[in-house]
Formats: structure tokens, sequence, C-alpha cells
């Protein structure tokens, strides 16, 4: 046995040969995206909920423009009818595509709740963060994986929904441009939206911790509020209804200012604030909290 | 090698760990004891970056954990058996956690098969036995080569097939020079794994030795002796430091001599003896032993508590 260890290397079956940490790299950001995405894309649930939302979006629209067809026909012979589009601007075939865009808000939103309130509830959160004890890396990753599924799968929805729209809406004599400029418009915005939603459900499941708590949270703030808000009486809450999130779509695709109704810059600003806040105030506490 | 300095953690009014200092050497397995709720888990998390410290800092080779450039890499920890999203199969769990290092799937597969995992990897985890899913978590430990590795309760659920698995794996993860830290409940495991003890009880560490040291330690050197004449016996070994017990009508039990001494006496005075058994402690009995005061919670006995009396007759 030699007394002389240090000029040798360290080698052999030696006990306790020091060991150091394996080379290699560490969680960059590209990393942790591409790991958020196997996790997206490797939950069955995630896939039906992706899936339904692309059914119901192209049903309504399919439903719509058969609805949208028979009230024209209705028109042609009611002067009330069509008094009645004409004060719409005319254009009924151009909302078709996007008609199921409330329940596509509903699902991809509680989609961003589930994503994240998921981690929590089965105890992934302390791997994920293991691997990333920065946590905001993880975080930024998986936002910027729901926002963009959100966004793409609404585009996509959409248009197939318009593309099955246009025959049905071909057989009532109405036209349908999927290329026209208020089309485009309407798809992008919409799909800008849905994905602002989905944003918004994330930050609410990494807050609250917990799915069926955040997606009611989700469906108080798109769905009770805006109702609840126009039953009770006074001037506060009829001018705060238009500062809901929800009722934000409507100016930002209009297609002529309604009166009454945010301007398009001023609701891009509070839906933008409506994303904002609860993502920078979950980012603070994911980073405070323990897991 | 783990750094524990002044390590604190309070939740409200309750102190979970206060203020524990404690060094995990690389190259043996240390084992980390303590009953349900002394801060075993806590303190684990606080090693982890998931629970932040009170007080107290604790490093990782020298860093705190989540400033290593590469965590996994550096440590590698199952602190719960399902810290998995039980919808995903233990591959795509894996492949997710590998895909945050550029871990190669070739490692995946090692790791998978190292776990004996490979029969139910593309299964889900929902599915999964206790055992199943702490081998998954063992796999995940493992997944970055660390250098130090963190095991929560691992042999929890296991078969004893996995248990003997699991000890004979600590053993060489520490003999290639790797920190092995690992927590149980179970005496007789620790026993027989660990090298080292740091036993804790309601959040503050009670005993940092050598296994051999904490079993040996308390003077429990006791032989057991079977004679035909036991009180004779008993008189012939009568000393200071000595203590004799008869147990049975031929059995004693000794404490403060050793076997060699017993004997001696027994054949200088002519006294036959038939069994000479030396008994050791159980690592059990010295942890009864260490943490009798530091149960948090004790079995309660509702039988035969005095009843403060509340008559004013007499």
């Amino acid at each position: 046995m030699s007394t002389s260890t240090s000029i040798q290397p360290a080698a052999g079956p030696g006990r306790a040969t020091p060991k150091g940490a394996s080379p290699g790299p560490g969680p960059s950001f590209f990393r942790v995206l591409n790991s958020e995405f196997i996790k997206f894309r490797t939950l069955l649930s995630t896939m039906i909920l992706l899936a339904s939302t692309a059914v119901v979006m192209v049903g309504f629209g399919a439903l719509s423009a058969w609805g949208t067809g028979q009230f024209a026909d209705q028109a042609a012979s009611d002067p009330e009818a069509a008094a009645a589009i004409a004060a719409q601007g005319g254009d009924l075939a151009v909302t078709v595509p996007t008609s199921g865009v409330s329940f596509a808000q509903l699902i991809l939103g509680s989609l961003g709740v589930l994503l994240m309130s998921s981690e929590f509830t089965t105890g992934m959160a302390r791997s994920t963060f293991a691997a990333v004890p920065k946590r905001l890396p993880a975080f930024v990753a998986k936002l910027v994986v729901v926002v963009v599924s959100a966004f793409v799968l609404t585009a996509v929805s959409t248009y197939i929904a318009g593309l099955v729209s246009v025959p049905i809406l071909d057989n009532f004599g109405l036209k349908l441009d999927l290329a026209s400029s208020q089309s485009v418009k309407l798809l992008l915005v919409t799909s800008a939206y849905v994905a602002a939603v989905a944003a918004i459900g994330m930050a609410l499941g990494t807050l609250l911790r917990n799915s069926a708590g955040g997606i009611m949270s989700l469906v108080g703030l798109f769905f009770v509020a805006p109702i609840a808000f126009q039953l009770i009486p006074g001037d506060f809450f009829e001018e705060a209804r238009k500062y809901l999130p929800g009722n934000t779509i409507n100016p930002l695709t209009a297609v002529e200012h309604v009166p009454d109704t945010l301007e398009v810059w001023q609701a891009a600003l509070v839906l933008g604030a409506w994303v904002v806040v609860p993502v920078a105030l979950a980012m603070v506490l994911l980073k405070k909290r323990d897991v | 090698m783990i750094e524990a300095e002044g390590l604190t953690k309070v939740y409200g009014d309750k102190t979970a760990v206060g203020g524990v200092s404690f060094t995990v050497q690389a190259g043996q397995v240390t084992g980390f004891l303590g009953p349900n709720g002394a801060g075993k888990s806590t303190t684990m998390r606080m090693i982890m970056g998931l629970d932040t410290p009170t007080a107290g800092t604790v490093t990782v080779n020298g860093v705190p954990f989540a400033r290593h450039a590469a965590p996994l890499r550096e440590i590698g920890a199952l602190l719960d058996a399902k810290a998995v999203h039980t919808s995903r199969s233990a591959y795509n769990h894996l492949l997710a956690m590998a895909a945050t290092h550029s871990i190669p799937r070739k490692r995946v597969h090692e790791v998978i098969d190292m776990t004996g995992l490979a029969d139910v990897a593309r299964k889900k985890v929902k599915g999964f036995s206790l055992g199943m899913g702490q081998r998954l978590g063992i796999a995940a430990a493992l997944l970055g080569d660390p250098q130090t590795i963190i095991l929560d309760e691992p042999v929890n659920g296991l078969d004893p097939e996995g248990v003997v698995w699991v000890r004979n794996l600590v053993k060489y993860l520490a003999s290639e020079g790797r920190t092995v830290f690992l927590s149980s409940h179970l005496m007789s495991e620790m026993a027989l794994t660990a090298d080292h003890l740091i036993v804790i009880g309601r959040g503050r560490i009670i005993a940092d030795a050598p296994i051999k040291d904490i079993i040996t330690g308390k003077g429990h050197s006791r032989t057991r002796v079977r004679s035909d004449q036991p009180d004779r016996l008993m008189q012939v070994l009568a000393g200071t430091g000595v203590s004799v017990e008869l147990q049975d009508h031929e059995l004693l039990e000794v404490t403060g001599l050793d076997q060699r001494q017993i004997a001696r006496s027994a054949l200088d005075n002519q006294v036959l003896i038939y069994e000479l058994t030396p008994l050791q402690a159980s690592l059990e009995e010295a942890y009864m032993e260490l943490t009798k005061d530091e149960v948090e919670y004790h079995s309660l006995i509702t039988t035969g508590a005095p009843v403060p009396a509340q008559s004013g007759g007499n």
C-alpha cells in the first residue's frame, strides 16, 4: 500500500475515490422549453382538450353558417330582418368562423389552469423545480407553450371552420372571403384573445395551485362577472363591466366602434393588463413560495 | 458533500427544523433517522432548494443547490415516491426531466433498465404500485449521474428483493465516492445500510456519529449466560460496574463484563456455563434511548391518568 497517493490519478476500485459532478450542460431556456413541450404533448388529457376545442370551433362555425343562412333567407322577405342586417354592417358571414370562440376560451383557459395546477396537485412540481431551481425559466417556458399552442389551435380551428362554412353559406347565397382583411383580422385577434385567456388561466393555476379553484375563478371572471355586473344596478357596475377581460373581445373585433364600448386601443390595453398583472404576480409568488 | 449550518424552518408558530448543523461526507452512506414529524423531509426539501430556510444555509459541494449550473448532474433526489404527473408514462416523465439538461435518451433507457422498470416504462404512472413509484423516483434521481444522491424513505413500499437492491445500490454508489444521504424510519434497515448516522428529533440533531458508535456507544455490552448454578455465578461475577440479572431459573444477563472475563471467572470458580452469547444493543434500542424525549406524537394511553378531584364534598 502506497502512502503517497497524490501523484497517482484517482482510479481503480479504491473506496471513496472522490467523484466530481458529471460534466454536461444545465437547464438553458431552450432546453427547459423542450422539456415543457415534452410534458405538454405526453398528457392524454391535454390532447383531448385540444381536440375538443377544434371540434367545438369547427362545429359552431358550421352551425352558425347554417343559422346565418336561414336568417338571411328570412331577411329577403322580411323588411325588419333586413334592417337588422343592415344595422350590423351588412356582412353577417364574416363572423361565422369565430362563433365558437366563447367555448374555445373556456376550454383553453381551463387547460392553462390545469397545466400548472396539476404540477402542484400531483407533486410533479418537486421534480420540475428540482431540475430548474431558478423556477422562472420553467414558468416562462410553460407560458410560451400554453400561449403559442392556444394561439395556433384557435387560428387553425377558425380557418377550418371558415373552410367548412363557405359552401354552407354559399347555399344561401352568402359569400365569405377567408382572405379578406376583416376575416384575417378576426382570425388573428380572436386567436390572440384566446391565447391571452390561456395565459390568465395559467397564472390562476400558479397562484391557486388547485385545479377546481383555478377553473372556477376563470369561469367566474369570464362568464359570471359580466352577467352579475349587468344585474347589479348602479352606474359603477355598468362602467366597470366594460373593463372585464371577457368584454374586450367585442371592441377588439368590431368593424366600427360601437357606442358605449371601449375604443380598440383601450380594449387592447385592458386585456394586456389582465394578462400582465396576474402573470407577474404568479411569477413573484412562484419564486418566493415553497414548492 | 452536504453542509448545513444553523438550518431552520419555521411554519407559523411551529418550528419544523430548529437550527441544525451537520455535514454529510462523500464516499459513505449517511443515514438520516428520526421519528415522524422530526424534520427529515423538510431538511431534505431545503437542501433541494424547494423550501426556503427561515434561517441558516445549506450547500451542496460548497454551493447552494439553486446556484449550480447543472443541478441534476450535481445532485439527484427522491423526495416523494410520486413527484410525478401520474397520467404520464414513466418513460415520458424521465424524458422530460432529461430534456432540461440535454441528457441523452440512452441515459433514460439506462436508468430504466437499472431500476428494473423496463416492462412498465411505457405505462401510466397512475397504475404503479408504491414500490414501482419508488423505483421511478430512484431512476429520476440517478438520471444526471450526480455526485450527491438524496433519498427520502427509499425502501418504503418495496418488496424484500427491492429492499436488498436499494441496500446494494446505495452502498455501491457510496463506494464510487458519491455522497449518499438517505432517510428512513426503518432502523434495522439503517443498521444494515448506513456507515454514518444523523439522528434528528423535534427538529434538532440528537446524534451525529458512525453507526458503530451509536450501537455500542451507551455501555450496552451485555452477555446472556446460562449456568447450572446461577446463584453461585452471580456471587462470583459481582463487582463494581457489573450488574447481573437473573432472568430465568438458569439464565443470567450480565452487563459490564466481556465474554472472556465471564468465562475466566467461571472456570476459576468451577462453575459450569453452557451458554455465553454477546448481546448487542440493536440500533432500535439505541434509537429509542436517544429519542425517548424527542418523539412528537406519543401514543396516548387514556387509562390510569389521574383525574383531578373536582367534588368539593370532603
